[in-house]
């Protein structure tokens, strides 16, 4: 390799590490939302992000609506199907075996998937908006990245602040302490369970809407973060909410690294090694926190 | 009762065995591919109906497999036999390398770990372009075989549910089981789980491989994207769970039913029938956990081996 | 002069985040006798037992099974040691048979193993149920099946973690008397049972839990009249 790397260069890489590392985490958070509360790993979450993305594509085309706004709709639509889908479906294999869980939700995303298919094709779409960079000092800034940045910052921040400070989110907290004891304190687990169920939704298609306006949006899209969003709570231990914050962080500076000697798409290959490599290493998360 | 499903299937086997000296090209073909599915769906079953870790990943072996039987044959001038044997090797290693870290922990961590590796023997294998062709695939120069590779998909398939009978028939394979069944008491009373699980996954790895080496002789080209393509795992998952998960027979019973249906009438509404796919595992996992197979085996109070 | 104990426990500490669950405990088991292990609930009695059987890694301390170090080792090679467990919410194998239960756990020739199978299941009254699948039994009788599952392996020390809850009061008669045979045959045995009859009638010392500390050590009569004893139980 005689690429000479300079450190403008890895200044540059940590910044875009840092600008796709909160998108991550923001995703990842509605995962390890969903884990927390049900232990239930939802595999049709980025499935879910697709849909977002979907979302914020077709308000933009047809109605020509700012894509950031479009987070107005895609996330409580997303919402609602989320809680469609704890209602109907997922509510009845939470305390089954994890086998169910894993199972009936890797159905759903097929047939959302595939659904997608049929209702949108397979072909690629984009969303034409903020192209370009602007420069400071020696670093290039992405419009669209910093944008997405800062929103999928405050999104996660102020998903914090609801979980720490709300009556709602503190009973969420409680659920994923100890759904016994929460019961004994009357939380209504059934409807934490929605609830949590419904935000986690949000959240990831508010990560589809972000994402819609810098990669192509296709029916297929999301199962790579899904991926993603379960190593990002790898890394930061499961059932840890502020980890899955620095996960997120973390996994985008690792694949921005990577790809200052590798190829984008090998980038991929070094976040599934990151994966082994924590799983051999420190099976309970960079961070600590429950082990399953 | 037993009885006359042993001798069912001893006459079922000779038939099949005299298959292609009477049967079309097509319907050769047409039985090579249900053997394929029935190896398939049936290897998922040993790891995730058997011991009950959930592998979403699982062409990733099959992939594997076609693809190191592909370099072997192509570069290196090796008989395809061979070639589908190493690729069976090349899968076992793969699954020792995965297996090893991720099944020391439960459930959620296998499966996906196992979703995430086939997206990057995807891209690893398009990335190798020297040794692999890249996205432009390769291609076998020799001629069709089809009869000897109904045979050899035949005897994959056979050999894998004689895997899945011994897993549920023989003592030492009662404890593979009873990793499924609760891990835990399992290691308190004796039982090296890691080791049992890293055998079924090895196991479940295998034939897969071979499979896939097989697929790539028969079909002659394969390209990153046909042989790691996700379909093919929700296609094994679908027949073992609609058949009947942690059954011998299920899987055998999903993958005829399945596929047959597929080439008769699916194919030619794509999407729709992916959905149906989808909709097949959410009926399942709630509603009939032991699938088809399951539902006969409680009405009619047949033996589990059947 | 005394033989050396079949297990001793020195220091065990154990912690889940803050909270201590086991508190430097030491206990010493001397070969052939029964011993009971009780304390209020979430004194830490399952996870000293967890601790021992290796399914939770201690903290701090020292566990010897004759003479060897065990602490740091997997739970099947704790059990390959020679100890045999039973847990406090019943953990048999549902979907393989009574029978088979039974018949996993072993190693070695085949018929033998199936032949002590049978006799164990007699010995239980499940007999007749020997095909049946584990998870159709009922409650007392998946109780019973564990209890006998861990018979199969033959073990030195044998743990119970609450073993007459549920089982009816005629079995748990034979059960008692299973138990006083183990112990007459050389075995030893370690209680947690939170019936006070049944534990009182059993065992030869008692230790008591509280706060994951051990209060007490003594003789049935003494632990009952301890005043520390008395009042983890109902001072509070």
């Amino acid at each position: 390799m005689n690429v000479v790397i300079t450190p403008a260069m890895v200044g540059q890489v940590v910044i875009s590490g840092l600008l796709a590392g909160a998108l991550y985490s923001l995703v990842a958070l509605g995962l390890a939302l969903i884990f927390g509360v049900m232990r239930v790993i939802n595999i049709a979450h980025g499935t879910i992000l697709m849909l977002g993305a979907y979302t914020t594509f077709w308000s933009f085309h047809i109605l020509g609506l700012n894509p950031y706004l479009s987070l107005l709709v895609s996330m409580p639509l997303m919402f609602l199907l989320g809680v469609l889908l704890q209602r109907t479906f997922v509510r009845r294999v939470v305390d089954a075996p994890e086998l169910s869980s894993l199972l009936l939700t890797f159905g759903i995303s097929i047939a959302l998937v595939n659904m997608a298919q049929l209702a949108f094709t397979s072909d690629l779409r984009s969303v034409e908006f903020l192209t370009g960079a602007f420069l400071l000092g020696p670093f290039a800034f992405s419009k669209s990245r910093v944008i997405s940045f800062a929103f999928a910052v405050t999104l996660s921040l102020f998903a914090f602040w609801f979980l720490q400070r709300t009556k709602l989110g503190k009973a969420i907290r409680a659920t994923s302490q100890s759904r016994e004891v929460a019961m004994v304190c009357g939380i209504n687990v059934q409807r934490i369970h929605l609830y949590s169920f419904g935000i986690a939704s949000a959240l990831s298609a508010a990560g589809g809407s972000l994402v819609a306006v810098m990669v192509a949006i296709q029916p297929e899209m999301g199962q790579v973060y899904t991926f993603k969003s379960f190593l990002v709570i790898v890394l930061g231990g499961a059932g840890n909410y502020p980890g899955a914050l620095l996960g997120g962080m973390l996994l985008g500076l690792v694949e921005q690294l990577s790809s200052l000697f590798l190829t984008t798409q090998v980038s991929e290959a070094v976040a599934y090694l990151l994966l082994v490599l924590v799983l051999l290493l420190r099976p309970t998360g960079l961070l600590g926190g429950r082990s399953t | 009762m037993k009885r006359a499903f042993q001798v069912g299937l001893a006459v079922l086997l000779f038939g099949l065995a005299l298959y292609p000296t009477m049967a079309s090209g097509y319907g050769i073909r047409f039985m090579l591919q249900l053997f394929m599915w029935v190896a398939l769906a049936q290897s998922w079953n040993l790891i995730s109906g058997l011991t009950g870790y959930v592998s979403f990943g699982h062409v990733a072996f099959f992939g594997t497999g076609a693809y190191a039987a592909g370099i072997l044959v192509t570069t290196h001038g090796w008989h395809w036999v061979p070639a589908s044997l190493a690729g069976g090797v090349a899968a076992v290693i793969l699954a020792l390398l995965i297996g090893y870290p991720c099944l020391r922990l439960k459930g959620p961590y296998f499966a996906i770990s196992m979703l995430g590796l086939n997206e990057v023997m995807r891209v690893l294998v398009s990335y190798f372009e020297g040794l692999t062709g890249g996205g432009s695939g390769l291609s076998f120069p020799t001629q069709p075989a089809s009869v000897q590779i109904y045979y050899a998909m035949a005897l994959s398939a056979l050999a894998v549910t004689g895997a899945a009978y011994f897993i549920i028939t023989s003592r030492f394979g009662l404890k593979f089981m009873t990793i499924r069944e609760d891990e835990v008491a399992a290691e308190a009373m004796g039982i090296d789980t890691a080791r049992y699980k890293l055998g079924a996954f090895v196991l479940s790895a295998f034939v897969p491989g071979v499979v896939g080496g097989l697929f790539a002789r028969d079909t002659g080209y394969i390209e990153p994207i046909s042989v790691f393509a996700l379909i093919i795992t929700i296609t094994m998952i679908v027949m073992a769970l609609f058949g009947g998960k942690g059954t011998v027979w299920g899987p055998v019973l999903g993958a005829v039913t399945l596929f047959v249906l597929q080439e008769l009438v699916w194919a030619r509404f794509l999407f729709f029938y992916q959905i149906l796919f989808g909709a097949i595992i959410v009926v399942v996992v709630l509603l009939m956990p032991r699938g088809i197979l399951g539902v006969l085996q409680q009405r009619y109070h047949l033996p589990r081996t059947i | 002069m005394q033989t050396r104990p079949i297990l001793e426990v020195s220091g065990v500490t154990k912690r889940f985040g803050g909270v201590t669950a086991v508190n430097r405990c030491s206990l010493s088991l001397a070969r052939g006798k029964i011993y009971g292990l009780i304390g209020p609930n979430g004194s830490g009695k399952t996870t000293l037992f967890n601790c021992i059987t290796g399914l939770e890694r201690r903290d701090e301390g020292e566990v010897r099974f004759k003479g060897g170090r065990i602490d740091g080792l997997k739970p099947h090679q704790v059990a390959r040691r020679g100890i045999g467990r039973t847990f406090q919410i019943i953990r048999v194998f549902p979907e393989l048979t009574a029978l088979e239960n039974l018949l996993v756990v072993t190693q070695g020739p085949f018929e033998a193993a199936r032949r002590r199978a049978e006799e164990l299941l007699r010995f239980v009254t499940l007999d007749r149920l020997q095909n049946e699948y584990a998870g159709n039994l009922s409650y007392g009788q998946q109780k019973l099946l564990e209890f006998v599952r861990v018979l199969m392996t033959d073990p030195e020390l044998i743990l119970l973690d609450e073993p007459a809850a549920g089982v009816n009061p005629t079995l748990l008669n034979e059960l008692l008397a299973a138990i006083t045979g183990l112990r007459d045959q050389g075995k030893t045995i370690l209680i947690v049972e939170h019936d006070m009859k049944v534990v009182m009638g059993l065992s030869e010392t008692i230790f008591v839990l509280d706060y994951g500390e051990k209060i007490a050590e003594g003789p049935p009569g003494v632990i009952q009249a301890d005043a520390r004893v008395i009042e983890a139980y109902f001072g509070r």
